[in-house]
């Protein structure tokens, strides 16, 4: 059906609607979002060149051990990460985590 | 030694180990016994994740401080217990705060806020403001807007002490590019002083603001600072003393400006201070410890150490031990007389860049 285009307004405004249902993109991968305006999840959407390097490019200035490292872009987004948004939307995230290389696996996904 | 003089020593020195407090993920103010090394108490964070922590001017209490709920918490460092907490978001209305300072009756916190108001589209972010919390009345009493030109300056972080306050309660001090000092009443500046805080490569955001530096009981604070003069622009770093009363200071000049210093921890007996110096950055960077003589403002020892990519800066309560701590879950302790390591401590909890406070 998709070579098929509505000629009608009422009927595009429902393509409209239905498609803005299934392919919106959010912060994080979910289940179909509800058609509402949504406030980015994490501290960045940029997913590139990985989760975390520092300001050179690498891992030297991380912290030790490098696990910790997710706190310190969490909680304030201090630097851009693919992380939650400690501040606004998840405030909760981290509350099973007291230490990053140990707890790391009670740091669940987050859904809009 | 027999073995109940043993342990009438042991006791003894048990007895007058002081306790560190450190922040720790996700809710718990870790402390920790300097003789042992163990953590002795967990106490409850009830306010969220404790990103500051600073003393009360009676050094009997510490405030607790967190930027998600932006709460406060007060702890009584006798008995550990929490004696009171609130939180300032309201709603859908935030009041973002990242430290608090004291007013001498331990009755009112300074702080730097910044509105955060959540829009059914959009969050709506305001300036920085001058704000004062009301500790009885559990909410901001006052505030003032910050001029333009000192808008930067104003830029919180985890962990940042914004302000020293004098033992008068009249003046604000805020060591930073240079020396700020205002008035308490209406936060009006008064003067500037051109001498700038050192920075720290890599950290220059991070959590190092509470521990910038040492503040006594009389409102003498001692610390170190850059200088540059004004031909040639050659940066000096030196000691300044400050009297916060009468805003008076006193600065020596030693010896070239290092490229990353931190400010200065000073021993009980106030006549030997330490501080951490950098050069480098990333894999390439060096540390080293370095020693003064307080009394001739003179460098006496120093010692290169393998330096974390981030950590902060410590000293113990009897000034025989260096601690750098923080971005991790263990403590390294050096020896402060010799500037070799002696131990690490694992805590098996991580710390926040909130900062530390010893006690004895």
């Amino acid at each position: 059906m998709r070579h098929l285009r509505a000629v009608n307004l009422k009927a595009r405004r429902i393509h409209d609607f239905v498609t803005a249902t299934q392919d919106h993109v959010v912060g994080l991968q979910g289940p179909p979002p509800p058609p509402k305006m949504r406030v980015p999840l994490g501290c960045t959407l940029i997913f590139t060149p990985g989760w975390e390097v520092d300001s050179a490019g690498g891992a030297a200035g991380l912290c030790q051990p490098l696990e910790r490292d997710i706190y310190d872009c969490y909680v304030d987004c201090y630097w851009p990460a693919q992380v939650p948004d400690h501040l606004n939307n998840a405030t909760d995230w981290a509350n099973k985590c007291a230490s990053a290389t140990k707890d790391w696996r009670n740091l669940d996904l987050i859904f809009p | 030694m027999n073995k109940s003089a043993f342990l009438i020593l042991t006791a003894f020195w048990a007895a007058h180990a002081g306790t560190i407090f450190l922040p720790g993920y996700p809710d718990k103010i870790l402390a920790i016994d300097e003789s042992t090394h163990k953590i002795i108490d967990r106490i409850p964070s009830e306010i969220g994740i404790p990103t500051s922590i600073s003393q009360s001017y009676d050094r009997k209490k510490i405030y607790v401080t967190s930027n998600d709920h932006n709460g406060v918490e007060v702890i009584d460092i006798a008995t550990r217990r929490v004696l009171d907490h609130f939180v300032l978001n309201e709603g859908n209305h935030q009041q973002r705060i990242y430290g608090v300072a004291p007013d001498p009756a331990d009755k009112i916190l300074y702080t730097v806020v910044r509105d955060v108001t959540k829009q059914a589209d959009r969050y709506e972010i305001g300036k920085f403001k001058y704000a004062v919390i009301d500790i009885a009345q559990k909410k901001i009493v006052r505030t003032a807007d910050i001029p333009p030109d000192e808008q930067e300056g104003n830029i919180p972080y985890p962990g940042m002490n914004p302000f020293h306050v004098s033992p008068d309660g009249k003046y604000l001090y805020q060591f930073r590019d240079k020396v700020t000092i205002l008035d308490s009443s209406n936060f009006q500046v008064v003067d500037k002083i051109d001498l700038a805080k050192p920075d720290f490569p890599d950290l220059t955001a991070v959590g190092i603001g509470a521990t910038f530096g040492t503040l006594f009981e009389q409102g003498a604070f001692i610390s170190l600072f850059n200088a540059e003069d004004p031909i040639v622009h050659r940066r000096q770093f030196g000691i300044a003393r400050f009297d916060l009363n009468s805003r008076e200071f006193q600065f020596t000049e030693i010896g070239p400006a290092p490229a990353g210093m931190m400010g200065i921890q000073v021993a009980p007996d106030r006549k030997t201070g330490y501080s951490v110096i950098s050069s480098g950055e990333h894999g390439n960077r060096r540390c080293e410890f370095w020693a003064f003589d307080l009394t001739k403002n003179q460098r006496t020892m120093t010692a290169e150490f393998p330096c974390r990519p981030r950590f902060s800066f410590g000293i113990s309560s009897d000034g025989k031990h260096l601690y750098l701590y923080g971005a991790g879950f263990e403590i390294e302790s050096w020896n402060a007389a010799t500037l070799k390591h002696e131990e690490t401590i694992d805590l098996h909890n991580d710390v926040t860049m909130g900062g530390i406070i010893v006690v004895p």
